[in-house]
């Protein structure tokens, strides 16, 4: 049954902009996660993202998919990341529409440079997808 | 007095009104409504009743004012312009005036956002504005919105309308308040009032505007039940202005509903002082209980006693208390009569035993008597045995003697003298028209027995014999008018087929075949044989003495007219016997008839003819024969004008060649037929329409049109048509005038026709090939008023006959005649008007009637047409406003409507004539009554390519369906005569006698 | 311009059960400028799809394509052979694309991807706003240019309903009463005479309440 199917080891794709994309495998793994389920794409702002990015993400293999960009009113490019969080908001509704759990789905902000709160999103939503239905089968 | 509700005596009487309000359940409850409307009675002049308020689904607001009238509350019905459009308004309007309902508050509508159905659809046709204009006029213009005559019984309704001085613009609001007095509101009820202050301010700028002089205001006023409903009041409804002041005082209150009450009542009394301000309108909403108290202590208590209230509907109280009345009279009647009852039975026990006794004596009486009947009774018995003893007797008496006698005749007479008397008596005795319709009905049969044989004999077709049987009847009737004292004897001809079996070998050596001749000797002398041989004198019934040999004259004849018929029956005796070759009795016969009426013509040529022992005079005796019948039957028969009518040529061949003489006898009977149907149509004409009417009013039976159908010229010079014109539909002559009557055009093909049935070809076969010359024979030998030329040789799915030659051929034929020529494209858009343009080319402006443009065309052949100034055919497929479409297109296009015939696409009988007979009439009646004038064009119908490609016209003649000529005219006669009723005016038909059948019919509906 | 939006994603989903191989068909004419069917919308759409389907287990093939218009015969001329190919074509055009596609294309399945909703303006980005109801019978020159029959929720002809309060519109608060507006215009034009005349009763066939509405121009006919 599907139903009775469960994530274990999700994919997660990560869109990090330039300020936000420190962290790497170790830090995964310091963190206790499998850096080989996590992919990161790296963007110079995340103002560039765009809506369909974050669909594709998800049709193509990610469980689910994070965002993380400047603190709202420290983004280096002013507006980006508020930008991008109200594509992840509108991407939310349109999984909502498609009875998917829009929490596959997040927008962060973090400081310049700081690993912790981009680790701890990669946690989170580790956290959340698991145990979900996966999409992929 | 507008209305003459009581709401506008009271305010045209200068009192301060006071309305109130009454919202309809959301259910189907009477009762509610009865009960709200009894709580407000006494204590308002008029009610205003919600239209489903705020959108919320409540009973209507005519139904629930019926109610209360029926309270003897008066209503003000409110209108919305939300729910329904102008047609449901207007319906529902004019219903309320049906109902007696006088007062309407017209409205625009709380938005559907609002009610308990968000998903709606607002209708807003109109706004509130307009919705007074359209009553206004609907009252005072009698004229509904479309402009329509509202013929009586407009409604009349006082109108009102609301106003909110409290929304935005503020100084916009008196503005928009003219515009309600100008549209036509006589009062006007404002929103809920609180801030008086505002309100005055409000009234100074109606003042400025003179408002309060043309418009009675009233001022609303709401008692606040609660602070709760205050201030919901203040924050949610939009455009009303709850004063902080209102919501202190209830907050303050130790009883809110006193003081809601209170505040009400300071406001009336505040507002009253306001000039221009004519009453309260008091909106009690669900606490119509507080209407009351407001009244009273605003003192206005003393309402004016209502005056105009009409219910249609009776209130349950009135009907309670009739029927608790009518219970009470009937109980203390049954009461009276129950004790009526009780003496009037002991009266009559004491009755009933008297009685008893009486008839105990008169039993006993009558049992005596019963026993002495018996007893005579017994002695008769005794009698009747003897009696019939003795009979039996005799009987047996009369067996022997019936055995010994071989007539048993004797002993019959004894039985049964009577039936014999009956069986010997005089045949003249019996006198009857019974008789006489019997041996009518013999001789016909003989008749028919006899031609049978004929028929056998010379091997004559079904239709020859039909021809020949129809002919005799003819004959034989013609003979009977004037044979009928013949009917005195009642004797039974003998038996035909003996009398027939005579002539038959003269007419097999005969060389003239004309078998009508023989059988018509035969039927005289059937009837005239038989009456004269068989006359048994009747005794004593002759009042006046008759020259030898004739029977008394019969009271019901002169007799003159009795010798004359006499003299002819001789007469046809003596030919009969001449025929027969009984020459001497034939001569006894005519001098007979010479003896009696010297001067009798035919009498003496059979003496004369018997003197050189001829047989029956030959031809001539045919020829007056068979017009002769014709004439009795069918006066005027202009079909026979035509020229194959006579058949002299049949008569002089020999007898194998039977075919044309057939024929001859089938167009007699078309010809008949068809002058049959024109004549007794037309008899029915003899009493004017207004005669026939009686008394019943003229604006009843007639409906004259408002339209007048164009007048289009055809053709030029002195033989120039002229049609439509009329102003009434067709034949309506006593409605209007028709003042050209429809013609016809004889259509011909610019190619010999290929499928032309042989019944038509055979009238053209010489002239086929030659247009020219086919259209000179249409002209000068069948009096065509008009050709159309069909120019089917272009077709460029057929011939494809280059548009030049066409034309040239076209061209010649225009110029060949001198009636007006229509022509015909073959149907091919783009081929037609190159044709066309080459015909006009050659023909200039010669007045040619050039179609059909279609949608297609109608702009390239549309100019060539106005070039020349020439009437076009504008041609649609049955359909009315494709037809319309197309004037207007042609219209458009600088044609004048008055160049145009329309073509609606013609159906024969049997192939969609009565689709076509709708399109016309709706069409003539929209041109007619409904000023339309873009469909006020003559009516062209190309009906004989319809016709007489039908089935029926080629199918050969047979038993069942008939002669197949016939059959055809028929159609096409009948074809035409229906759409001329449609309102045709020029047709275009091809059988020549299908024309002049057409001819007469028209002739005889002018 | 024709302004639209997406339709919901389940109703879209539900149209095109069972299908295996649709094509979302974007229009750069007015859907794309109001951001409901243009290039960006087709993918958002089409990815959409592909997740939903992927959700329920069913694949589908979903194909991409924009055309300058649905509006004109000669760009849909590609489609009348291609969009066979599809069990659906689902056009992210107005309604007008959709209807023309049907009526062009024979044998071609297509399905409406948007709600069309109005006639607007885009206010600013993201935000757009009903200007015209398309009543074939403007009045424009006596209102100072603003439409009652549009913009007035009632679509009053004679002024200002009594739920106009402090310009707003009784339905919503956030709605403007364009009477307010309209009285405001005509009074800084010096027009109050329009505002005081009675407008008669509307003739509604020209809005389409006379039938389908059709416009020709002669000239131009060929």
């Amino acid at each position: 049954m599907v139903a009775e199917m469960s994530i274990s080891d999700p994919k997660i794709i990560a869109f990090c902009c330039n300020y936000t994309a420190s962290v790497d495998a170790d830090a995964l793994k310091a963190a206790g996660l499998v850096s080989e389920n996590f992919e990161l794409v790296r963007l110079p702002c995340t103002g560039r993202l765009e809506v369909v990015q974050i669909l594709d993400a998800l049709d193509n293999g990610a469980e689910a998919v994070f965002v993380t960009g400047c603190l709202v009113d420290e983004c280096h490019n002013l507006t980006g990341s508020r930008r991008a969080s109200k594509r992840v908001q509108y991407v939310k509704g349109i999984l909502e529409e498609l009875d998917i759990d829009p929490g596959r789905v997040e927008m962060f902000f973090a400081g310049r440079g700081e690993t912790e709160p981009v680790v701890e999103a990669a946690r989170e939503m580790k956290g959340r997808v698991t145990g979900m239905e996966p999409i992929h089968k | 007095m507008i209305a003459g509700s009581n709401l506008e005596y009271v305010l045209s009487s200068g009192e301060f009104a006071v309305t109130g309000e009454l919202g309809p359940p959301k259910n189907g409850d009477f009762d509610v409504v009865r009960e709200k409307a009894r709580i407000l009675r006494g204590h308002v002049d008029a009610v205003n009743i919600t239209d489903c308020q705020t959108a919320i689904v409540r009973m209507s607001s005519l139904a629930a004012g019926l109610i209360a009238m029926a309270e003897g509350v008066e209503p003000v019905m409110q209108m919305t312009c939300r729910d329904r459009n102008r047609i449901g308004m207007q319906s529902d309007i004019l219903g309320a005036a049906a109902l007696g309902i006088k007062n309407l508050l017209c409205l625009t509508g709380d938005h559907q956002k609002f009610g308990n159905h968000p998903h709606a659809k607002g209708v807003f046709d109109m706004d509130s504005i307009q919705l007074l204009g359209m009553v206004k006029d609907m009252r005072d213009g009698k004229r509904f919105q479309c402009g329509e005559v509202i013929k009586n019984y407009e409604p009349r309704l006082f109108l009102g309308a609301a106003a909110n001085p409290f929304a935005d613009p503020f100084e916009y609001r008196p503005v928009r308040l003219a515009k309600k007095v100008d549209a036509g509101a006589s009062f006007i009820q404002t929103q809920i009032i609180y801030n008086v202050d505002k309100f005055a301010r409000f009234m100074e700028m109606v003042r400025d505007l003179g408002l309060h002089e043309k418009v009675y205001i009233l001022a609303g006023v709401t008692p606040p039940k609660s602070l709760g409903m205050a201030r919901y009041m203040k924050k949610f409804v939009p455009g009303l202005d709850v004063t902080d002041d209102v919501i202190k005082r209830l907050q303050d209150a130790s009883d809110q509903r006193e003081e809601g009450i209170n505040i009400c009542v300071d406001i009336i009394n505040r507002v009253r002082e306001i000039p221009g301000v004519a009453g309260v309108h008091v909106m009690a909403i669900e606490w119509e209980e507080a209407v009351a108290d407001i009244v009273s202590r605003a003192g206005l208590s003393a309402r004016p006693e209502p005056r105009g209230i009409e219910p249609c509907l009776i209130s349950s109280g009135t009907i309670e208390e009739v029927v608790s009345k009518a219970e009470e009279q009937i109980r203390a009647e049954l009461e009276k009569q129950v004790d009526q009852a009780r003496t009037e039975a002991a009266a009559s026990r004491d009755l009933v035993t008297k009685e008893k006794e009486k008839a105990a004596g008169e039993i006993s009486e009558l049992k005596s008597q019963l026993d002495r009947l018996k007893d005579m009774a017994d002695r008769e018995e005794i009698k009747q045995k003897q009696l019939a003893e003795e009979l039996a007797k005799t009987r047996a008496a009369l067996e022997k003697a019936r055995g010994v006698s071989e007539a048993g005749m004797v002993c019959k007479s004894i039985v049964e003298p009577q039936g014999v008397a009956a069986e010997a008596a005089p045949v003249s005795e019996i006198v009857s028209g019974e008789a006489l319709s019997l041996r009518e009905q013999r001789a016909l049969q003989s008749i028919n027995k006899g031609l049978e044989a004929l028929r056998k004999i010379l091997g004559l077709t079904e239709d020859q014999l039909e021809a020949l049987k129809s002919f005799f009847e003819a004959e034989f009737l013609l003979h009977m008018g004037e044979g009928q004292p013949a009917a005195a004897a009642s004797a039974v001809p003998e038996p035909p087929r003996v009398q027939i079996a005579e002539p038959v070998p003269e007419l097999e050596e005969a060389v003239e075949p004309a078998a009508e001749e023989v059988a018509a000797a035969e039927a005289e002398e059937m009837s005239v044989e038989a009456a004269i041989e068989e006359e048994a004198p009747p005794a004593g019934v002759a009042e006046e003495p008759m020259p030898a040999g004739i029977p008394p004259c019969p009271p019901e004849l002169s007799p003159d007219e009795w010798k004359r018929k006499w003299v002819v029956r001789l007469t046809a005796r003596g030919n009969v016997l001449l025929h027969k070759r009984e020459v001497q009795e034939a001569e006894s016969a005519f001098r007979q008839a010479l003896k009696i009426d010297p001067g009798y013509e035919k009498a003496r040529t059979g003496l004369e003819r018997a003197g050189k022992r001829e047989a029956v005079p030959e031809v001539p005796e045919e020829k007056p024969a068979s017009p002769e019948a014709e004439k009795e039957v069918a006066p005027a028969v202009e079909v026979e004008e035509l020229p194959e009518a006579p058949v002299p040529e049949s008569e002089a061949a020999p007898p194998e060649e039977k075919k044309p003489e057939a024929k001859r006898a089938a167009s007699l009977a078309v010809e008949a037929e068809g002058v049959e149907i024109s004549t007794l149509e037309l008899a029915e004409e003899a009493a004017t329409l207004m005669e026939r009417a009686g008394s019943i009013p003229q604006d009843m039976i007639m409906e004259p049109a408002s339209g007048v159908i164009q007048e289009v010229v055809i053709g030029d010079g002195e033989k120039a048509l002229t049609v439509g014109g009329s102003s009434a539909l067709p034949f309506h002559l006593f409605e209007g005038d028709m003042p050209n009557s429809p013609r016809i055009a004889y259509e011909i093909l610019d190619m010999e026709p290929e499928e032309w049935p042989e019944p038509l070809m055979k009238y053209y076969s010489d002239v086929a090939s030659d247009p020219v010359a086919w259209a000179k024979k249409c002209v000068e030998e069948y009096g065509a008023e008009a050709i159309c030329m069909s120019l089917v040789s272009t077709d460029p799915n057929g011939v494809d006959r280059p548009a030049g030659e066409a034309a040239r051929v076209a061209q010649s034929v225009v110029d060949g005649v001198d009636v007006p020529v229509i022509l015909w494209g073959c149907g091919n858009a783009d081929k037609d008007t190159e044709t066309l343009r080459e015909v006009t080319n050659l023909t200039g402006s010669k007045k040619v009637c050039i179609g059909p443009p279609t949608d297609v065309n109608y702009r390239t052949l549309g100019a060539t047409a106005m070039a020349f100034q020439l009437p076009v055919v504008a041609a649609t497929p049955i359909d009315v406003n494709l037809a319309k479409q197309l004037n207007i297109l042609l219209e458009n296009l600088g044609m004048s409507l008055n160049q145009i015939l329309m073509d609606p696409s013609i159906g024969a009988a049997g192939y969609g004539l009565e689709y076509t007979y709708s399109v016309m009439e709706r069409i003539r009646l929209a041109a007619l009554t409904q000023q339309d004038d873009k469909l006020q064009v003559p009516f062209i119908c190309n009906l004989g390519r319809e016709v007489w490609k039908a089935k029926e016209c080629r199918l050969p003649s047979d038993p069942l369906m008939g002669d197949q000529e016939r059959r055809g005219i028929m159609m096409e006669a009948v074809t035409a005569s229906t759409l001329l009723l449609a309102g045709g005016e020029l047709m275009v038909m091809r059988h020549p006698k299908a024309v002049s059948l057409t001819e007469s019919l028209i002739r005889g509906m002018m | 311009m024709i302004i639209a939006e997406r339709k919901p994603m389940q109703e879209i989903l539900g149209m095109t059960a069972g299908m295996k191989k649709v094509l979302v068909l974007g229009c750069r004419g007015c859907v794309a400028v109001c951001s409901a069917g243009g290039d960006k919308e087709v993918s958002i759409l089409s990815s959409a799809l592909r997740l939903g389907r992927k959700m329920s287990g069913e694949k589908i093939e979903v194909l991409e394509e924009t055309y300058v218009r649905q509006c004109d015969p000669e760009y849909l001329e590609p489609l009348r052979e291609s969009g066979k190919d599809y069990d659906a074509v689902i056009s992210m055009a107005c309604g007008v694309g959709v209807n023309f596609i049907a009526d062009c294309c024979r044998g071609v399945r297509v399905l409406p991807g948007v709600n069309t909703t109005f006639y607007g303006a885009n206010l600013s980005s993201g935000e757009w706003k009903e200007m015209c109801a398309g009543c074939g019978s403007c009045v424009l020159h006596l209102t100072g240019g603003l439409c009652p029959v549009a913009r007035c929720a009632k679509s009053l002809s004679n002024g200002p309903c009594g739920g106009s309060v402090g310009g707003k519109c009784e339905i919503n608060p956030d709605v403007p009463c364009v009477w307010q507006g309209i009285y405001d215009k005509l009074t800084y034009l010096r027009q109050e005479q329009n505002l005081r005349e009675i407008t008669p009763i509307r003739d509604w066939r020209p809005a389409g309440h006379g039938g389908p509405r059709r416009r020709i121009r002669e000239d131009l006919l060929s």
